[in-house]
C-alpha cells in the first residue's frame, strides 16, 4: 500500500542517500587521485583547487621508487596462491571423495588450525623461520602463505568437490583413466570456479599483508609493497605529497586488475568462507 | 604389568641421557687475584701456572700448594708452562717474563706494546705473541726472550695458540677469522667463525676449537672443515683440549663449565660461580682446572665423569637394545591379538590407501611444521624467559604476572574495550542500513550498481588506505582541518593524531562511513534469503515498513548478527596494523593495544617469552569467545 502512495519520492530518497554514502566511502580514493597530480605548493596554497597544471611527473617518479616492491609482491602472491591451490585441490579431493583409515582424525587436525588465531603464532613463527634461515628470502612469504592458506583452501575445496557427482569419476575410471588422470582431467576442470576463488583470495591476502613481511624481511630489494609504501612515506617525508599519493594509486593497479576480473569469485569466497567458519 | 616395565625403561633412558655431575675437589682461592685470565698445566701435570687480572702469576703444585707467585705491573693476559719448568707470563705492562722452576726470574723482554696473547710449545721452541694493535704474529726465542721473527697476517689479531708439540699455530683476528700456520709461521689456511671469537685452541693433531660470542664452540678438523658446533648457555670465555685431543673443555660467561668429546657429545656440565674464565686439563685428562672471575681455581675430578660416560654409553646401548626387542615383542603380541580378532584389515586398508597418504603428505608436513609447531612453541615459551641467542629459562607464570603490572597492557586493555564497543557498532549498524537501502531499491541494475560501487573501495591496498587516512588528519595539509576551515569552523582545527585526548577517537573514526564490504554482503544475502511471501503477508496485514524491519528482518538476520559479532571480536582483538602504521601506539601510550605491545615486546625489546605470554592470553580470550559462540549456536539450534 505505502509503496504505491509515494513510490518515486521514496526511491529517489534512497538513491540519493546511497549516493552520498558511496561518495563518502570513496572519498579516500578520490582524494588520492586528486592530490596525486598536485605539487606540495599546490596542496598548501590551493587545497580545494583543481590540479593545474596537472603534474603527471609525480607518477613516473613514484613508479621508479616502488615498481620493485610491486613486482616482488605480485611474484610472492602468485607463487603462494599457486601453492595453496595445488595443496588444497589435492587434499580437498582426497578428503571429499576417498575413504581411508584416519580420515576424520586428519581432517580434524586440519580444522583445528582454523581456530588458532594468528596472534598466537606470529612471534613463534618468526623465530622458527629465523632458525630455519628463511627470513629475508622470498620463501618466508610464500611458505607461510602456502601453509596457512591451504587449511581454509582444503576446507573450501572439500565442500565444493563433495558436491561433484561421483558417477562422473566412476565413468572416467571405467574408461581406463588412472587416478591421476581423473584428478587432472575431470576434477580440476570442474573445480575451476573454486580454484579461482582461492587464487584471488590468497593473492589479495598476500598483497595486503603488512606485519609478517615487516617482521621477516629486512632486505629492501625483497620487500613487499605494503611495507614499501610506509618506507617510501618516510623517505620522502612531507616534501613530496603528490608523489606519495601517486604511489598509492600505482600500488592499487594490481588489485584493480584482479578485482575487475574476479570480483565475483572474491565475494563468493569471502561470503562462503565466512558463513561456514 | 607391561606399563610398569615401560615406565622403568623410560626412567632408565632419562637417567642415562642426563649429563653427569662431577664434584669439585677442595677449591683454591687466590687472594687478590680477581679474574683468572689463563691457566696452564705442565706436560707432566706436576705444576699449574695461573695468570690473573690482579697482575700476578701464580704457580701451584697439583695438590694445591703454592710454589711461588711473581708480580707484573699490569694484567697478566696469558701464562704457559714449558717442559723444563719455565713459566712464561705475558702482561699488559708490555713485557714477557720468564721464571725458572724455583721462581727466579730468568729474563724479561720489553715488547713496547701490551702483550694480549701468548702461547708456547711444551719444549719452548715456539713462543708466539699477539701484541696490541699489531697485524703481525711475533715469535720470540724461549731461551733469551729476544724477538726471533714475525709472520704478517694483515689484520688486527686477538688470540694465538700453539699446539703442545709446536707443529700447529692458530691465530684469531678481530674480524671472525682464524688463521692456521705451521711452526715457522707459514700460512696453511683460514677459517671463518660464526661469531666474534672469544677463545681458540688447537690440538697436536691440528683439530681446532673456536669459542664465539654466540655461545658456540666450533670444531674444525685438521683440514679446516667444520665438524661440529657445540652449544653452550652463554658466550664462550675459554676452550681447552685434553692432551690426547679427544676432549674439549669449555667455560662460559654464566659460570658453566663443560666437557665435550670432539665428536660433539656433551659429557658433563657444571655451574660454579657467576662467570667462568679459564679452563685447562691435566695431561692425563683426569682433572679439569677451572678458573672463575672471583679468583678461584676449581679442580674437577673429571676422570670419573669420563669413565662414567663410557659405561653409560654401554648401558644406554643395552637399554636401547632391550627396549627395541620389547617394542618388537609388543608389536608382535598386538598383531597376533588383532589377527585373532580378525582386525588386520586395517593395515591392508592403510596399505591400499598409500597414495592417499602420499597426496596428503605435503599438506600435513607444512601444517605440522609451520602451524602446529609455532602454536605449541608459543604456549610452551609463554612460561619461559626467552631471548634470541640467550638462555631459555623456566620462570613459571612470571610473564603473566608481569603482564598484569605492565602499564602499557592495562592501558591497552582499556583502549581495546573502547575499540571493541565502537568497532562492533561500526561493523554492524552502517552495513545493515546500507543493505536495507539497497534491498529496497526497485531496479535490479541499480542494486547491482550500488553494490559494486561500495566494493570499489577495496581496490586500494589496506596500507595505502591507512596512510591516506593518516594524511587526512595532518594538522596543516590534512583534509579535516581544511574542511573545517572551509565551512568556517577553523577554530576547531586540531592536531588530531598528536593529541593523546583525540588520537584514539581519530583512529576509530578512520574508515567513515564504515560500510564494511563483508558485512554489507552478508546482510544483503541474508535479506535476499528471507522469503517474499512472509513480507507479502505482513503487508496484507497492514504492517508498516519499520514494523516489517523490526519484526521480520531483524529476527531473521540473527544468525548473521551473531556471526559478524564473533568475527568482529576476533578481528579487533588481533588487529594492530592500523594503529602501528598511523600512530605507533602514541602519543605517549594513548593508542596502545595489547597486540601492539606484544609486537613491540618481541621486536624492540627481544622479549620473546613475554610476547608469547601476551599472544597466549589473547588466544585464550578468543578461544573463550569461540566456545561460548559454539555453545550459543548449539543451544539456539536445539
Amino acid at each position: 500500500m505505502w509503496i504505491r502512495k509515494i513510490p518515486d519520492l521514496r526511491q529517489l530518497a534512497i538513491v540519493l542517500l546511497l549516493a552520498v554514502l558511496v561518495f563518502l566511502t570513496l572519498v579516500p580514493i578520490l582524494f588520492m587521485l586528486f592530490s596525486s597530480l598536485k605539487s606540495n605548493a599546490q596542496i598548501l596554497g590551493n587545497f580545494w583547487g583543481m590540479p593545474s597544471p596537472a603534474r603527471w611527473g609525480n607518477y613516473s617518479e613514484a613508479f621508479s621508487s616502488i615498481w620493485r616492491y610491486i613486482v616482488n609482491t605480485v611474484g610472492y602472491a602468485v607463487a603462494g596462491s599457486v601453492c595453496v591451490m595445488l595443496l588444497s585441490a589435492v587434499s580437498g579431493y582426497l578428503f571429499a571423495k576417498k575413504s581411508f583409515p584416519g580420515k576424520e582424525l586428519l581432517f580434524m587436525l586440519m580444522l583445528a588450525m582454523m581456530m588458532v588465531p594468528g596472534i598466537l603464532t606470529l612471534i613463534p613463527s618468526y623465530v622458527l623461520y629465523e632458525n630455519l634461515g628463511l627470513t629475508n628470502t622470498p620463501w618466508v612469504i610464500i611458505l607461510s602463505c602456502a601453509a596457512g592458506g591451504q587449511v581454509f583452501g582444503t576446507f573450501l575445496c572439500r565442500t565444493f568437490m563433495a558436491g561433484l557427482p561421483s558417477e562422473l569419476f566412476e565413468a572416467a575410471r571405467i574408461d581406463g583413466a588412472t587416478e591421476i588422470r581423473v584428478f587432472l582431467q575431470v576434477v580440476i576442470p570442474l573445480s575451476l570456479p573454486i580454484m579461482a576463488t582461492l587464487f584471488i583470495m590468497q593473492s589479495v591476502g598476500v598483497y595486503n599483508d603488512y606485519v609478517w613481511p615487516l617482521l621477516t624481511i629486512q632486505n629492501s630489494s625483497l620487500q613487499v609493497i605494503s611495507v614499501g609504501l610506509t618506507i617510501f612515506t618516510k623517505q620522502f617525508g612531507i616534501t613530496d605529497m603528490g608523489t606519495q599519493f601517486a604511489a598509492y594509486a600505482i600500488s592499487s593497479v594490481p588489485l584493480l586488475l584482479i578485482f575487475s576480473f574476479g570480483m565475483k569469485y572474491y565475494i563468493q569466497g569471502m561470503t562462503q568462507g565466512a558463513l561456514k567458519l | 604389568m607391561r606399563r610398569t616395565a615401560w615406565i622403568l625403561l623410560a626412567l632408565a633412558l632419562l637417567l642415562g641421557t642426563s649429563p653427569q655431575i662431577a664434584s669439585a675437589q677442595a677449591q683454591w682461592s687466590l687472594e687478590g687475584a680477581g679474574d683468572i685470565t689463563s691457566i696452564a698445566v705442565a706436560e707432566d701435570g706436576s705444576r699449574i701456572a695461573i695468570g690473573s687480572h690482579g697482575a700476578r702469576t701464580y704457580v701451584y703444585d697439583k695438590e694445591g700448594n703454592k710454589l711461588f707467585e711473581a708480580p707484573a705491573n699490569n694484567v697478566v693476559n696469558a701464562v704457559d708452562l714449558l717442559a723444563d719448568g719455565t713459566v712464561l707470563a705475558a702482561s699488559d705492562d708490555r713485557r714477557l717474563y720468564a721464571y725458572g722452576p724455583d721462581g727466579a726470574k730468568r729474563w724479561e723482554a720489553d715488547l713496547k706494546r701490551q702483550v694480549k696473547s701468548m702461547s708456547a710449545s711444551s719444549d719452548g721452541s715456539v713462543v708466539a705473541l699477539v701484541l696490541q694493535r699489531n697485524n703481525d704474529l711475533v715469535f720470540v726465542n724461549g731461551e733469551t726472550g729476544e724477538t726471533s721473527g714475525s709472520a704478517p697476517i694483515g689484520t688486527a689479531l686477538r688470540f694465538v695458540q700453539v699446539s703442545g708439540n709446536g707443529e700447529r699455530i692458530v691465530v684469531a683476528s678481530g674480524d671472525q677469522f682464524v688463521y692456521l700456520l705451521d711452526k715457522t709461521g707459514k700460512p696453511l689456511g683460514k677459517l671463518g667463525a660464526g661469531g666474534q671469537i672469544q677463545s681458540i685452541v688447537v690440538s697436536d693433531e691440528g683439530v681446532s676449537a673456536i669459542g664465539t660470542k654466540l655461545g658456540e664452540v666450533e670444531l674444525f678438523d685438521a683440514q679446516g672443515k667444520l665438524q661440529h658446533k657445540l652449544k653452550t648457555r652463554d658466550m664462550v670465555s675459554a676452550v681447552a683440549f685434553s692432551k690426547d685431543g679427544k676432549m674439549v673443555a669449555v667455560s662460559d660467561l654464566s659460570g658453566y663449565f663443560y666437557i665435550f668429546t670432539i665428536q660433539g657429545k656433551k659429557l658433563w656440565e657444571y655451574k660454579a660461580g657467576d662467570t667462568g674464565r679459564a679452563v685447562a686439563f691435566d695431561p692425563e685428562g683426569k682433572t679439569l682446572y677451572a678458573g672463575t672471575d672471583d679468583g678461584r681455581i676449581l679442580p674437577f675430578d673429571t676422570g670419573s665423569v669420563v669413565a662414567q660416560a663410557k659405561s653409560d654409553a654401554r648401558i644406554r646401548m643395552l637399554v636401547w637394545a632391550i627396549g627395541s626387542v620389547a617394542a618388537i615383542a609388543l608389536l608382535y603380541v598386538l598383531l597376533t591379538a588383532m589377527r585373532k580378532k580378525g582386525k588386520l584389515g586395517v593395515f591392508r586398508e592403510i596399505w591400499r590407501s598409500k597414495w592417499v597418504y602420499l597426496g596428503l603428505a605435503p599438506s600435513f608436513l607444512l601444517i605440522f611444521l609451520f602451524l602446529y609447531f609455532p602454536a605449541f612453541s608459543g604456549l610452551f615459551h609463554s612460561l619461559y624467559k626467552w631471548q634470541p641467542g640467550g638462555r631459555t629459562t623456566f620462570i613459571g607464570l612470571d610473564n603473566f604476572k608481569r603482564m598484569v603490572h605492565d602499564p602499557y597492557v592495562t592501558k591497552g586493555l582499556g583502549n581495546l574495550i573502547i575499540l571493541i564497543v565502537t568497532g562492533l557498532i561500526k561493523s554492524l549498524i552502517p552495513p545493515l542500513i546500507v543493505a536495507e537501502l539497497i534491498y529496497h531499491l526497485r531496479g535490479k541494475r541499480l542494486q547491482y550498481g550500488f553494490r559494486t560501487a561500495f566494493t570499489a573501495s577495496m581496490v586500494i591496498p589496506a596500507v595505502a588506505g591507512l596512510l591516506i587516512w593518516q594524511n587526512f588528519y595532518d594538522p596543516n595539509l590534512g583534509l579535516f582541518n581544511n574542511f573545517l576551515e572551509l565551512i568556517g569552523l577553523g577554530s576547531w582545527a586540531h592536531g588530531w593524531l598528536g593529541d593523546p585526548k583525540t588520537a584514539l577517537w581519530a583512529l576509530i573514526f578512520m574508515g567513515f562511513p564504515f560500510v564494511g564490504i563483508l558485512q554489507l554482503l552478508v546482510f544483503y544475502a541474508g535479506l535476499l534469503a528471507i522469503s517474499g511471501e512472509l513480507i507479502e503477508s505482513a503487508k496484507i496485514d497492514g504492517a508498516s515498513l519499520p514494523r516489517i524491519i523490526r519484526s521480520i528482518h531483524l529476527p531473521l538476520l540473527a544468525g548473521q548478527f551473531k556471526f559478524l559479532i564473533i568475527l568482529g571480536l576476533i578481528g579487533i582483538i588481533q588487529d594492530f596494523n592500523g594503529i602501528m602504521i598511523v600512530t605507533g601506539g602514541g602519543p605517549m601510550d594513548s593508542t596502545y593495544v595489547p597486540a601492539l605491545q606484544m609486537y613491540y615486546a618481541a621486536t624492540k625489546f627481544s622479549e620473546l617469552g613475554y610476547a608469547s605470554a601476551l599472544g597466549v592470553s589473547m588466544f585464550a580470550v578468543i578461544l573463550v569467545i569461540t566456545i561460548i559462540n559454539m555453545k550459543f549456536i548449539k543451544s539456539a539450534e536445539d
